[in-house]
């Protein structure tokens, strides 16, 4: 075997984490991992989400396909998506999409009798399974009750009422939105901020304040006891570049220099609530390693030189 | 023609079936992940993958791994149209077949993975314990 790849393994290391939110420190690894990991957080990782609405009855004042995009949109607990299949895929129920194996039915019945509206929200969605339920966003400390009723769906007044069945198939966010588990998923460089000593010595202490301020974020403040000027907070640093614009304002230009770190990254992860935000980046892992398994086992690559016409062209450069 | 491309279907994963070419139709089911290999027929250490249903997401942390890999001369993917899902994949390498040396660059990319996911476990083991030694209530 000639010589061994040159692949590093990555490093990690969790800031924060609790349970839709996530914060850590991804080194060693390239940008495109990272970004791989990033777009399969948001668009490959599978979630259940309602798909297919049959409406009873609907006198409110929403119409029926209103009504069913905005049950599409409620995220739904899916720790139990990575093992579903499929509805397309399931054999148990002919690729109807409707059986216990491939998806969730959900009931949903109100009516308005008082004068007082209605809120239809998705705590009256009523599940066939209880590990998918619509999401609860009600905080811990609860004391605010009035803000524990869920997602509002549709108001009612007297007399108007809306009965409905739901099912909820597994997708992923490529498909429809939905179906996508992450709220947000960003992550960015880490900067390497070396402030040039000497260079900080020969300014007076309004300059120091002055420069300090020039930053939109609070990355550098002066010390109260020394009066030297220190790095409190690297990672507010939103690349903009402004201190450096004010050194070279001030005259004095190479006062501090700011890199990127080429292979280390801060991942900010949000999660909808469908997924907890850590296992939402497992079940990324999982499915990147699916798709390379997909391709590596592929033994059916078709030699297609003759057949490839316009293709073959494009590749030799026509 | 069809009945032989379905029985290589596995459930619950990305499937792969064998793309048949009519005359001047080409047939592909979506979700499928399939490849068509050019250029092999004269020289096997330069190819191009074209892989249907994926996109930057894969070609580009691949390309990455192949460059890491010292046997490859040249790589790169490009996307022939943002509409079509399709994304190809160029491999020159000093003389081992193109197919091998991608289909390492895939193993080499799921060992990270997998030390990922690994490292990430033990991450947040040791997260919730510095957690609990901090403050008591998490």
């Amino acid at each position: 075997m000639e010589g061994k790849s040159y692949q590093r393994f990555p490093r990690v290391k969790i800031r924060e984490m609790r349970h839709d939110y996530l914060k850590f420190e991804l080194r060693d690894t390239d940008a495109s991992v990272a970004n791989a990991l990033r777009r399969v957080m948001i668009a490959e990782v599978p979630t259940v989400a309602i798909d297919l609405v049959e409406i009873e009855i609907n006198s409110s004042v929403l119409n029926d396909e209103f009504i069913a995009h905005r049950l599409g949109l409620i995220p739904l607990t899916s720790d139990r998506a990575m093992s579903m299949r499929f509805s397309r895929d399931c054999d148990a129920c002919d690729g109807d999409g409707q059986c216990v194996h491939c998806s969730v039915e959900f009931h949903l019945r109100a009516r308005c009798h008082s004068d007082q509206t209605l809120d239809v929200t998705s705590k009256e969605l009523l599940s066939s399974d209880h590990t998918v339920v619509p999401v609860d966003f009600s905080d811990a400390s609860g004391y605010e009750a009035s803000e524990q009723r869920g997602i509002i769906i549709v108001k009612l007044r007297r007399g108007q009422e809306l009965r409905l069945r739901a099912i909820a198939r597994k997708g992923i966010g490529k498909d429809h939105a939905k179906w996508s588990p992450a709220a947000t998923v960003t992550f960015m460089y880490e900067p390497d901020i070396r402030i040039n000593e000497e260079m900080m010595e020969t300014l007076s202490l309004e300059e120091k304040t002055a420069w300090v301020d020039s930053s939109p974020t609070k990355v550098f403040e002066i010390d109260p006891n020394t009066g030297k000027v220190v790095v409190v907070d690297p990672e507010a640093y939103t690349y903009d570049d402004e201190v450096i614009k004010k050194a070279e304002a001030v005259g004095k230009p190479g006062l501090v220099d700011i890199t990127a770190k080429e292979d280390s990254f801060i991942f900010t992860v949000e999660s909808t609530g469908a997924i907890k935000a850590s296992q939402l980046l497992l079940n990324a892992i999982e499915i990147l390693k699916q798709k390379l398994d997909a391709v590596r086992l592929s033994e059916d690559t078709v030699e297609a030189d003759d057949q490839f016409g316009e293709l073959g062209a494009h590749m030799r450069g026509g | 023609m069809f009945n032989k491309a379905r029985k290589q279907k596995r459930r619950g994963s990305p499937s792969i079936a064998l793309l048949h070419f009519n005359s001047s139709l080409n047939i592909a089911w979506s979700k499928f992940c399939e490849e068509m290999e050019l250029g092999t027929l004269s020289d096997p250490s330069q190819s191009t993958f074209s892989l249907i249903d994926e996109d930057h997401t894969f070609a580009n942390a691949i390309r990455f791994t192949l460059n890491q890999d010292p046997r490859t001369r040249f790589c790169g993917y490009s996307i022939p149209h943002p509409s079509d899902n399709r994304v190809n994949i160029r491999i020159q390498t000093t003389g081992d077949p193109a197919k091998d040396v991608f289909r390492d660059a895939c193993q080499d990319l799921m060992v990270m993975c997998q030390h990922a996911s690994n490292t990430f476990d033990k991450a947040v083991v040791d997260f919730k314990m510095s957690k609990s030694v901090d403050g008591m209530d998490i």
